[in-house]
């Protein structure tokens, strides 16, 4: 599809294709008129640390939308890796253990959601509904609701390290995104998602194993769930079920903003980086402008539905099209 | 032989049975459990206690079950609560200091679910506008909750409202069987709507296929939106028992209650997907929901933990019904 648009290019496509750059030049740029100093190079690294953490999720969730699901618990599952982690670190005070099973969790998290909606068919939305209300019971029980802390040494070295300038954090959402995007372009598995997001009854009859490959959808979910909650807990050396309650839906709009269609069927992940960095930009720019928080939100809530509206009004455009 | 066949009869009548009746089953072991455990369950206080406060999240949960009739979902129900709470008990503080100032009561009870209506409706236009699905309704509706418990805290900068009206009839509307007969008689009306009129019969119809909905010539924009907006109104409704009962209004008062409600559609039985369900199984569903968490109260769980119980509830619910509805395609396939 997306190959097709640029052969036919007509000027109001290839601007439509292109709102991401376009909405982000634009904010970049009144925002530089309107306070200088929000591109100071503190500011922007604080940006690419918020934009790599939220981004690792938001790759799973890419992944999850062009297969046809959607994961609610991402939030859930994200805190729960946080305390998980603080949790093991503080208990054996070896940080490769703590990660390796803080991930196994993500990865039992991710496929318990992929098994329920592939056995019993329900709808990825109530099952994650469903799930994200017993992640987060988990996670107050466990915590009843106070903060977690921890003094590890690693993890705080590997939240203030440096490369060229750029934190760590960075550097490792690089990498999830470059594996994500090489995947889901080149292998067989990454393809299959398109086939099964796109049209799931031809994709099983075309010999796919559609249950499988959404289960693995949020199997990678989970992992991605876990690896976003380890980097937060490197940044803040801290683990709470306040941190992340807006990650999952913060997603979605990144995925739809970036141009993935919540359709199924196409998209990548290297749009959803971009849409994640638009999104991000716009809240830095919101407290940086002195907005009250409850106004910030207001802007949150209106930005989501302006996007889905705006993805639902492309949609509908090109179905009557073709 | 004729006996084994009788018998064998007699046995898949009764897993029909069980199958069919599984909420009412569940209720009743709920309240058997709960009864056998801790004595002061079963006591008329305690249950006049559930009703009432099964009333409420009732009156939600009908609205709900409307819009999930309809194949969608609404999010927002729990914001439009709280917004509709502070705009209901500042009417009520500014006009209705007298007691027996029952037309002030009145109109604040129309205004606050006018207020509910237009909201739905403005929840509805944006899915409708251009025919949003399953997805973008969650997603819609959930941009929709941001933004109007937003708009709820700016109306007071975030400070709760104490009730100082004089009493009369507002307050009337949380007393003795009152809340219970209001949620019964709205209800009723709507299972009359939904099961005895073209307009709830066209709902199912849009729930179970809409593409075939549109085709047949139903006006699929326009019932949809309608559906919202009687969530809206519904929300608005129950913003009125709740304020009533506690005397005040905080602008996080509705927070979480669009879980509750959406929980007690689906452990009644209206499906995911829409078309199947009605109010009956949304009463039922609310009892459950009502009488556990009460149960569990009672127990002694904490609040944490029955979150716990209450996402594993939608998931089995849900996932009984499917295996439900897988056997039943199997049987008429054969």
């Amino acid at each position: 599809m997306k190959r097709n648009s640029t052969i036919k290019a007509r000027p109001l496509e290839i601007i439509l294709d292109q709102t991401v750059l376009f909405l982000l030049f634009g904010f970049v740029i009144f925002m530089a008129f309107v306070k200088p100093s929000f591109l100071a190079w503190w500011n922007i690294q604080s940006i690419l640390i918020d934009v790599s953490i939220y981004g690792v999720v938001a790759c799973g969730m890419t992944i999850l939308i062009i297969g046809g699901d959607f994961d609610l618990s991402a939030s859930s599952q994200y805190m729960w890796a946080q305390i998980l982690f603080v949790t093991l670190l503080n208990a054996t005070n070896n940080p490769f253990i703590s990660i390796a099973l803080t991930l196994l969790s993500g990865f039992i998290l991710g496929t318990i959601n992929g098994l329920i909606v592939t056995r019993f068919r329900i709808n990825s939305f109530i099952t994650t509904l469903g799930t994200m209300t017993m992640i987060r019971g988990l996670c107050l029980v466990f915590t009843n609701g106070k903060m977690v802390s921890t003094l590890n040494p690693f993890i705080k070295r590997l939240g203030s390290a440096e490369f060229l300038g750029l934190s760590s954090l960075f550097y490792i959402y690089l990498s999830v995104l470059i594996i994500i995007s090489l995947m889901l372009a080149y292998t067989n598995f990454g393809r299959r998602f398109y086939s099964t997001g796109g049209n799931l009854e031809v994709a099983r009859l075309a010999g796919i194993n559609t249950a499988f490959q959404k289960t693995a959808g949020f199997s990678i979910m989970g992992i991605l769930c876990s690896i976003g909650g380890i980097m937060l807990v490197a940044q803040l050396r801290a683990g709470s079920t306040q941190y992340g309650t807006d990650l999952a839906l913060t997603c979605v709009a990144a995925t739809v903003i970036g141009g993935t269609q919540l359709s199924g069927g196409a998209g990548s992940a290297l749009r959803t980086a971009l849409g994640m960095l638009v999104i991000v930009v716009l809240y830095k720019a919101l407290i940086y402008l002195g907005l009250q928080a409850y106004y910030q939100n207001l802007v949150k809530g209106l930005v989501l539905i302006l996007v889905v509206m705006f993805d639902l009004f492309m949609t509908r455009r090109r179905a009557i099209r073709h | 032989m004729s006996k084994k066949l009788e018998a064998r009869y007699l046995r898949d009548k009764v897993v029909k049975i069980l199958k069919s009746q599984g909420v009412l089953i569940g209720l009743v072991l709920i309240i058997i459990i709960a009864s056998i455990v801790e004595r002061s369950f079963m006591t008329a206080s305690n249950i006049l206690n559930i009703l009432r406060q099964a009333s409420a999240i009732g009156i939600l949960s009908l609205g709900v079950t409307f819009v999930m009739m309809t194949g969608g979902m609404d999010l927002s129900v729990g914001a439009i609560v709280s917004l509709c709470s502070l705009v209901a008990v500042s009417i009520m503080n500014g006009y209705a200091q007298a007691e027996g100032a029952n037309g002030v009561a009145l109109i604040a009870i129309l205004v606050v679910m006018a207020l509910g209506f237009l909201i739905g409706m403005v929840n509805g236009s944006l899915i409708v506008l251009f025919d949003g699905r399953l997805g973008e309704t969650f997603i819609i509706t959930y941009g929709m909750q941001i933004v109007v418990a937003s708009l709820a805290l700016l109306y007071t900068g975030g400070q709760f409202i104490a009730g100082t009206f004089g009493t009369g009839l507002y307050q009337k509307v949380s007393e003795g069987f009152t809340p219970i007969v209001c949620f019964l008689a709205l209800a009723a009306i709507m299972h009359v709507i939904l099961a005895h009129t073209r307009f709830g019969k066209q709902m199912s119809f849009i729930g179970a296929n809409i593409d075939c909905a549109r085709m047949s010539g139903i006006k699929v924009g326009k019932l949809r939106m309608i559906t919202y907006g009687i969530g809206g109104m519904c929300a608005g409704f129950a913003s009125i028992i709740v304020t009533s009962r506690v005397y005040s209004a905080s602008p996080l008062q509705g927070s979480g209650y669009e879980l509750d409600a959406i929980a007690a559609v689906v452990v009644g039985g209206t499906s995911q997907t829409g078309g199947t369900g009605g109010i009956i199984n949304t009463i039922l569903g609310v009892l459950v929901l009502s009488v556990l968490s009460n149960a569990l109260n009672v127990i002694g769980v904490n609040a944490n933990a029955q979150l716990l119980v209450r996402g594993a509830i939608i998931i089995v619910a849900v996932g009984l019904d499917m295996l439900n509805k897988n056997s039943a395609m199997r049987e008429s396939a054969t």
